[in-house]
């Protein structure tokens, strides 16, 4: 059973927040270990199991990022893991100008106007991503995935940046 | 975790960091990335006439291991041809740095990026001689 069947939901990118959270409660309430105290030690096996995976799917759900990556998944795209290394010169491009644009902000406003475009960029690529999920276009969903990876990243580093600086200022 | 301290001398002192004209026809240039862990790393040659790789820059946006492993190869392709420089192997890397098992990507990612900048230093000679 995929993540979505597990909580009831259609497997859909633009997941309705609300009844994620419905869903995820409702569960997590049904198959709570208080429930089961009393009952054979098989059942409450299978209660602990159904809650880890309800946890499970919840938690890759929640965040579009890694709901994409999840239903790229499913529908078959490649995507390099850990100790994989790629070359598309665009992508990487891209990253590194990015990241040298970054590296070169000096000041707190500066670092804020990069982490907004990125925020901005995070989210038209999230918002492209339907159309070539409909096509199961798989090349074009990995180098988007990879995009969004790339977009992720900075805005983490980003964060980390503003933070530094914060603290050298104050 | 502890770090041998021929990582933490490349970390914190990195040889040739910056930048060759990557549009100059004795410049090589690797780009590669691990989009895991959403490291980014920029290697470049410079090669003589002689054939023996006069230079090497390197630019990475990664972990320390990341940035010591693009170090160190830098520091060992110059004065050596672009075939020897092509032999360079991630588990030399590896080992030289005593990097953590964790870490080992990182090399294999210096690794590519030598020989992605000598594909591309290659290219640009083959095209030159047509």
């Amino acid at each position: 059973m995929d993540h979505f069947a597990r909580l009831g939901l259609p497997a859909a990118l633009d997941l309705d927040a609300a009844a994620l959270d419905r869903a995820y409660f409702s569960l997590q309430r049904q198959w709570h270990p208080d429930r089961f105290v009393s009952k054979p030690p098989e059942d409450r096996a299978r209660a602990s199991a159904e809650a880890a995976s309800v946890n499970e799917a919840y938690r890759t759900l929640k965040d579009p990022l890694s709901r994409a990556f999840y239903m790229a998944g499913l529908a078959g795209v490649d995507l390099p893991g850990d100790g994989k290394t790629i070359d598309d010169p665009d992508l990487l491009m891209e990253a590194m100008e990015a990241r040298e644009a970054l590296h070169d902000a000096a000041t707190p406003e500066a670092v804020d106007r990069l982490a907004a475009q990125a925020r901005e960029d995070v989210q038209e690529a999230l918002a492209g991503l339907g159309s070539l999920f409909l096509a199961n276009d798989r090349a074009a969903l990995r180098k988007a995935l990879l995009r969004l990876r790339y977009l992720d990243k900075f805005a983490e580093e980003a964060r980390a940046r503003r933070m530094n600086l914060d603290r050298s200022n104050a | 975790m502890a770090y041998s301290e021929k990582l933490i001398d490349h970390y914190e002192n990195p040889r040739n960091i910056g930048s060759f004209d990557k549009t100059a026809e004795d410049v090589g240039t690797g780009l590669v990335g691990a989009p895991a862990c959403g490291d980014v790393m920029k290697l470049q040659i410079k090669v003589g006439p002689d054939g023996l790789i006069e230079d090497a820059k390197f630019k990475t946006f990664g972990c320390g291991s990341a940035i010591a492993s693009s170090s160190l190869v830098t520091e060992w392709v110059k004065g050596k041809t672009i075939d020897e420089a092509e032999t360079i192997k991630n588990t030399d890397i590896a080992r030289h740095l005593a990097l953590p098992p964790v870490k080992i990507h990182c090399s294999v990612l210096a690794e590519d990026a030598i020989k992605a900048a000598i594909a591309d230093y290659r290219a640009k000679a083959t095209k030159k001689a047509e």
